[in-house]
């Protein structure tokens, strides 16, 4: 049984084997609830943010933290632009693979809790730059919390995104810590995805391609397509 | 079309930083009509005979010659000093390739502040030789336009200072993406281009020059930097990709 | 071994310490040789990720002390293969590619790349076009000089100018919404006129806009321009001459604020930029702080060509009537054949230009932005390059920074108004 391993159901560790569970690690008590709503109501309302912006989408990521939408109201007007005081990876913007090494440090050297949001279509999937030099989703190089759609997301739907960060949170549990913040840190500096992942996630699809399939049917002067222009 | 009017051709370019600031009003200015004959094409012909070799107009009134890429260097240095030339402002250079083994074209674009005219010069070089004189010594503006041909089409520039990879990564084994045998996403798999992308050394990301700064400035210039160990003989730490647990 | 001389400041009532002897050893000043410290310079790595760059440039400096000896700028962080996409796209998809590129200005490269396209196929647009398009160019002048400006004056710690820059661009990114759908990537233009007419009202904001924006422009210019700490910060710093310029290539404000009076709506007009009357702002030094001026005087001038437009906005058609070149109504290909073929022609294979090249330079919001285009005759471009003014304007930025202090850099990559996603491309 679980218990006389000093594991229990919910990931929790306790004191010995068969012991009473410590607090805040065992499975849900009166105490330990209320402690979780204590730590992240704590948690949700301070939220520092890293912007990690590189494009377009950066852009409209400084419009939420301008006048008009204003991210404060949801205590995170504290951009923290160093890694290491930071809760929330906001990756706006196209990411090239000349990029994607920076991209993981920088996650790395955030310390537990974090969190992140992959903002726009380039950041979640490639989006239209489906071509040799780009990262088709940051997910295969960092775990991703909250996608955000658009391309640019409206400063709104960042918004959207960050308060669903902050349902996360609300969601957590100290006793299932270990679940929450499970990353192996020989894991540092590789890819998130597996070989096999990645190969599943990036390949053509969509208009990338129907691109080539009218390539095949437009008719030139020229008189051979290279190849890599046909179906 | 008729002439600018004296008030306010300039003879130079430059004339105003002697003038002081001001501000320049309403001069309607027209580019030359379009025309057959280019007045730098003729007298390039005049001068260098043979080493032009061709001259079209290209999209209505885009003069465009096309020069021996030997003498390439020789050719444009006298496009700038030319006193009737002066092509003072090297906009772009570039390349454009063909595909089906056509011979790749170097594009040179000049602009003359003094005549407001400008001239397109393009030198074709086969694929089994992407060599030619840089054009750096003349326009320091060639310096990141050739690197950027170089990393892209893999034209090398003799003569240039520090000819290396400037928009791909330094260590980029995949060829030179803008030429037409390069396929649209890459010659790796996605996954062996993530992979390669993390296992990158933290050293990959300086150039040699980089590695250098911080030696004793005491030391005798030319003697061995006191590096403890050089940086290339860092084990190589690609790992692979596989989950660690 | 130079001499200098050391001032310390004495102390009037020296602390005391617990043996009621003074705590610090008295104060003089002091005139003595430097003393034969062996110095190392540093490897400072600033970027790629760093609030100061403007983006994902990576710059590596060679300090000595605070003085930067030698910057290598490292870029590529955001190569994203533009001109490779746009060789597999027809004519009219690569305009959704142009305001990704420039996403500070994304209607300039709209214009600028369907102008190139339109000038490479002989295609001339109605006068309500040509118009329409000048307006959105002066505007987008407007939308990425404010934006510098409030980036930049972060960079020198004022942070009330940000807030009122995006103030204004609140009010063009309304104006983006509402005549293209999207805020940023407008994607507004099509070969041989633009997407939609313009919707009704538009005008009557643009004219509230431009109304209101030289006010801020005042308020920032009360804020900045005499404001001791932004004069200290970028007066003399990077200057450049006028040749130098000229010879590594700068363009745009930055060659101007060198004295060069070099702006291609007056050297090399289209659009009939040489009708309207509007005046070029040079500088006199060449340093950060005619960089920031000439920028602010061209905003007021973008608003002085911005109301002369609006005055002589033609009415009519807004789309060359040439059905090989633009898509015909909806109503057309509902009810007759030969449309619904134009349109399915257009939609599969592109619309056709002809063979040969064209390079097609327009004033953008950061230096001569050239388009440069080659046919094959088919409905692909065969080459689409891009004469990106940051990236030329970025590569002098190690001949600007020598001498200067770590902080002068980043003053001094912020007045090169860059955008990386142009300069990567
Ligand atoms: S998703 Fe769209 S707006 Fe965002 S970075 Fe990509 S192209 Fe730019």
């Amino acid at each position: 049984m679980g218990l006389n391993e000093g594991r229990l159901p919910g990931g929790g560790v306790t004191s010995r084997p068969g012991g009473l569970p410590l607090v805040g690690a065992g499975g849900p008590t009166f105490l330990t609830t209320k402690v979780d709503f204590v730590v992240n109501w704590a948690r949700r309302n301070s939220l520092w943010p890293m912007p990690f912006g590189t494009a377009c989408c950066a852009i409209e990521m400084m419009a939420a933290a301008a006048s008009d939408f204003d991210v404060a109201r949801f205590g995170m007007e504290r951009m923290s632009f160093s890694p290491r005081q930071a809760d929330v990876l906001i990756c706006a913007g196209r990411v090239p693979y000349k990029l994607a090494p920076v991209l993981r440090r920088i996650w790395d050297q955030m310390p537990q809790p974090k969190w992140c949001v992959s903002m726009g279509a380039c950041a979640s999937s490639g989006g239209v730059f489906d071509a040799y030099s780009m990262v088709q989703g940051i997910d295969t190089i960092v775990p991703v919390d909250v996608y955000v759609p658009g391309c640019p997301p409206r400063p709104e739907a960042l918004l959207y995104g960050l308060l669903m960060i902050q349902e996360k949170i609300r969601e957590e549990s100290l006793a299932r810590h270990g679940e929450h913040r499970a990353e192996d840190p020989l894991r540092a500096g590789t890819p998130e995805a597996t070989e096999e992942e990645v190969a599943g996630l990036t390949g053509p699809f969509g208009n990338s391609t129907r691109q080539n399939r009218v390539g095949g049917l437009v008719r030139t002067d020229r008189p051979d397509r290279p190849d890599d222009r046909q179906p | 079309m008729t002439e600018r009017e004296p008030a306010l051709a300039r003879d130079s370019a430059l004339d105003a930083v002697e003038a002081g600031p001001s501000a320049v009003s309403g001069a309607p200015v027209r580019l030359d009509e379009a025309s057959a004959s280019h007045p730098s094409v003729d007298a390039l012909r005049a001068r260098f005979g043979d080493a032009v070799r061709h001259h079209e107009v290209s999209a209505g009134d885009q003069h465009v010659v096309y020069v021996d890429a030997a003498r390439n260097r020789e050719i444009l240095g006298w496009l700038r000093d030319d006193r009737a030339a002066h092509y003072d402002l090297l906009a772009d250079v570039t390349a454009v390739d063909f595909g089906a083994g056509r011979p790749l074209q170097v594009v040179y674009q000049l602009w003359s502040m003094r005549h407001r005219r400008a001239l397109r010069v393009k030198c074709e070089l086969p694929l089994s030789h992407l060599v030619i004189d840089s054009v750096e010594p003349l326009w320091k503006t060639a310096d990141w336009l050739e690197r950027e041909v170089y990393d892209l089409f893999g034209v090398k520039f003799s003569g240039h200072p520090d000819l290396r990879r400037i928009l791909m990564p330094e260590n980029y084994a995949e060829g030179h993406p803008l030429r037409k045998d390069f396929p649209l996403r890459g010659r790796f798999s996605r996954a062996e281009q993530t992979r390669r992308a993390l296992s990158q050394d933290p050293h990959d990301h300086y150039i040699p020059a980089e590695l250098e700064i911080g030696r004793d400035p005491q030391a005798a210039p030319g003697a061995p930097r006191q590096h403890p160990e050089p940086p290339a003989k860092r084990p190589s730490t690609n790992r692979p990709l596989t989950r660690g647990k | 071994m130079a001499h200098r001389t050391v001032e310390y400041a004495v102390s009037r009532s020296p602390e005391m310490g617990v043996t009621g002897e003074p705590a610090h050893a008295p104060l003089f000043p002091v005139d003595m040789p430097e003393p034969p410290l062996s110095s190392e310079h540093m490897l400072i790595n600033l970027g790629p990720q760093h609030p100061a760059t403007h983006g994902v440039l990576r710059l590596v400096c060679e300090l000595d002390g605070e003085t930067v000896l030698r910057v290598i700028p490292h870029i590529g962080y955001l190569h994203s293969s533009f001109e490779k996409l746009g060789e597999y796209r027809t004519w009219n998809q690569v305009v959704t590619l142009t305001d990704r590129m420039d996403y500070l200005s994304p209607l300039i490269y709209n214009c600028a790349y369907v102008m190139a396209v339109e000038k490479l196929a002989g295609i001339e647009v109605t006068e309500r076009c040509k118009v329409f398009r000048v307006i959105l160019m002066e505007m987008e002048r407007i939308f990425s000089h404010l934006l510098w400006l409030g980036t930049t004056a972060i960079d020198v710690g004022a942070f009330t100018p940000f807030l009122y820059a995006f103030q204004e661009r609140e009010k063009i990114y309304k104006l983006h919404e509402k005549y293209t759908g999207a805020r940023i990537t407008t994607s507004a233009t099509r070969v041989g006129g633009m997407m939609a007419d313009i919707p009704d009202g538009w005008i009557d904001e643009l004219k509230a806009f431009v109304a209101e924006v030289p006010r801020t422009i005042d308020e920032i210019d009360l804020l900045l321009t005499t404001n001791g700490i932004h004069l200290g910060r970028t007066q003399n710093v990077g200057m450049i001459s006028g040749e130098d310029a000229l010879n590594h290539g700068l363009t745009g404000p930055n060659l101007r604020a060198s004295g060069v009076p070099y702006d291609l709506r007056k050297d090399n007009p289209y659009y009939d930029y040489e009708t309207y009357d509007f005046d070029v702002p040079i500088g006199e030094h060449g340093d950060c702080y005619d960089r920031y001026l000439v920028r602010m005087e061209e905003m007021r001038q973008s608003v002085r060509i911005l109301l002369q437009a609006i005055e002589r906005l033609p009415g009519g058609a807004m789309d060359v009537a040439d059905p090989h070149v633009t898509l015909p109504s909806k109503t057309d290909c509902m009810n007759d054949m030969e449309s619904m073929i134009h349109h399915f022609k257009l939609i599969m294979e592109g619309l056709k230009v002809r063979a040969g090249d064209c390079y097609f330079p327009v004033e953008g919001s950061k230096g001569e932005l050239g388009m440069y285009l080659v046919s094959d005759g088919g409905g692909k471009p065969v080459r689409w390059r891009i004469r990106p003014p940051s990236f030329v304007n970025l590569s002098v930025i190690a001949k600007l920074a020598q001498g200067h202090l770590v902080s002068d850099l980043i003053m001094i990559n912020a007045s090169l108004d860059i955008v990386l996603g142009e300069i990567d491309r």
